[in-house]
């Protein structure tokens, strides 16, 4: 970059309306998670009368503290079904990227188009018949009927991302760790896994975000008694003791309770959930 | 072929199984049953039978299919280009920007939407569009008092709101995408334009799009996709209605396999937008064809 040019009068003019636009078009997407989170602190008649005020209801948090109440058994049943979806979808896929980014077997082109040919089938095609599928295999209400389904939907693009940054791995590592007679499994344990935490870490990040958001599924294959957090918020009811012109703080409360994992998730990593959401794409 | 190839592709299959095992059994044995599904009549308990093409023929003579299809039709032809168009602005404006640090929180701002799960964004959506929501609120402050309505329960705005939904339609991982592109824009490109003294505007003509080509067709085909199977909006907020105003097909397929219990008919709508979204897909692969791709399919 040269500095020389670009102090000019002109270009300083520019450079304000470019940051201008920008906080107009970006306060206006973060809106909607402003007034949900600002509007579950105050109450129906408040909301009616000033949207846009900042007059809370008394007493403070109420509506947070009973949407909570309600949503509170839901959290852990999500976050173990997230993280048993997870951890097969990284697992299976690291392991079968392994295998298409440095090993060579009969059949390999065959079952590479097999896998990828999965990104084109999209999932309202197989939405019936897994549903069906599931329903005949006993598995309706159990959390597997979510966690099999995720597993195997969330590989074709995991291998794919995984594929291409075990190719980025020099070679010379494994060369080394052949010297040593060192097996498949072990150089992907010992190299590949260590070295692809990041890579990891966005796939992980992206199936989360993917799954906790999730409604149609799980409200089909799950008994609505124990719902995940998803659900809970699609089909809230709430309990009758609260009056209906406090419904919508009500809900806006809950539904505030239900991003902030996200938000905590996207602080953590947002290194990772950067990077990660573009890597794949720029590849493809 | 030896016996050594074998054994090495022995061991390499091992990777593989448990990938092949749970696709196949989560992915390729129900597409399969959707397809088959398709040309039978199904209630999803009892055995499906076959009855040909009686359900597509059925299909031409819907009337709520059809408007689903125009529904779709006019979803796509308004929301993709503004989706795309408001996610590449961003991009660009960003990538314009002189301070990387700037560059950095502009992302992180434009990234944390997608904090919001798409249930919820929906829901809350849902709820500005109401009689006297904050859409019509903003619109009394406008002066515009006269349009204020319940969006979402009048018909003739109904698929309108739909589509509005979600303004100004940055799509965030759109938005990384376009980005990342551009920051692999070669220097010295920007720098041979900077010095033919190209305009700010012919800059992004000639020389920014044309580099972000590979990045737009990949979000081309992803928003064809994305929003064929764009379910939860009407789902949630709307079921078809008002007057039948916001049937999308799949919509129209969900209602028509879990209310009515008519799983072939329901399969056969999946197979005609599979069918038309998989054209659209590859017409615009097509249409969009780069030089790079050329090269490729040669090497």
């Amino acid at each position: 970059m040269t500095a020389i040019a670009r102090s000019s009068r002109g270009h300083r003019v520019k450079g304000i309306s470019h940051y201008a636009a920008l906080i107009f078009i970006g306060v206006l997407a973060l809106f909607p998670m402003y007034f949900m989170a600002v509007s579950g602190l105050r109450n129906g008649i408040q909301l009616q009368t000033h949207p846009f005020s900042l007059s809370f209801a008394k007493p403070f948090g109420t509506f947070y503290s009973q949407a909570w109440s309600y949503l509170e058994g839901d959290f852990l049943r999500t976050g173990l079904i997230i993280a048993s979806s997870v951890a097969g979808i990284l697992i299976f896929g690291m392991s079968s990227a392994y295998a298409f980014a440095r090993m060579e077997f009969l059949a390999k082109g065959f079952l590479f188009y097999a896998i990828f040919g999965l990104l084109l089938i999209p999932s309202f095609l197989t939405l019936i018949p897994l549903f069906i599928e599931v329903k005949d295999m006993n598995l309706l209400g159990n959390p597997l009927s979510l966690i099999l389904p995720y597993i195997a939907g969330g590989q074709a693009f995991a291998i794919f991302v995984f594929r291409s940054s075990i190719r980025d791995i020099p070679e010379e590592l494994f060369e080394a760790a052949r010297v040593d007679g060192a097996s498949h499994l072990r150089m992907l344990l010992r190299i590949v896994a260590p070295l692809s935490r990041p890579i990891m870490i966005a796939v992980a990040l992206l199936n989360i975000s993917a799954f906790w958001g999730d409604y149609v599924f799980p409200a089909l294959v799950l008994n609505p008694i124990s719902p995940t957090i998803a659900m809970a918020i699609g089909n809230f009811t709430p309990p009758p003791s609260v009056p209906t012109t406090n419904l919508v703080n009500l809900e806006f409360a809950a539904y505030t309770i239900v991003s902030i994992p996200m938000i905590i998730l996207f602080v953590i990593f947002l290194r990772y959930f950067i990077s990660g959401m573009a890597s794949g794409a720029v590849k493809m | 072929m030896n016996r050594r190839y074998l054994s090495r592709s022995l061991k390499a299959w091992a990777f593989l199984v448990p990938t092949l095992v749970s696709i196949g059994i989560f992915c390729y044995w129900p597409a399969a049953r959707a397809l088959e599904g398709a040309f039978t009549t199904w209630d999803g308990v009892s055995a499906p039978t076959f009855v040909g093409l009686k359900n597509f023929d059925q299909l031409l003579h819907d009337t709520i299919f059809r408007g689903a299809f125009a529904h779709l039709f006019w979803w796509s032809i308004i929301g993709i280009p503004t989706g795309i168009g408001a996610s590449l602005l961003v991009a660009l404006l960003i990538y314009r920007l002189r301070s990387t640090r700037a560059q950095y929180w502009f992302r992180v701002a434009f990234t944390l939407t997608l904090c919001l799960p798409g249930l919820v964004g929906i829901l809350t959506w849902g709820v500005f569009l109401e009689s006297g929501g904050v859409i019509d609120s903003i619109l009394g402050d406008l002066g515009l008092k006269g349009l204020e309505t319940a969006w979402l329960a009048d018909p003739h705005t109904a698929m309108g709101a739909l589509i509005f939904m979600g303004f100004p339609w940055v799509g965030a991982f759109y938005m990384l995408v376009f980005y990342a592109g551009l920051q692999a824009i070669p220097l010295d490109t920007l720098d041979a334009a900077a010095v033919d003294g190209a305009s700010s505007l012919r800059r992004v003509w000639h020389v920014e799009l044309p580099l972000v080509k590979g990045q737009f067709k990949v979000i081309l085909v992803l928003s064809i996709i994305g929003i064929t199977q764009n379910l939860l909006p009407p789902l949630l907020l709307t079921q078809g209605g008002p007057e039948n105003a916001t049937w999308t097909p799949v919509l129209y397929m969900y209602e028509n396999a879990f209310e009515y219990a008519q799983m072939g008919y329901a399969l056969a709508i999946a197979f005609v937008l599979f069918l038309v979204s998989l054209v659209l897909a590859v017409a615009a692969l097509r249409f969009l064809r780069t030089d790079k791709d050329t090269r490729k399919t040669v090497a």
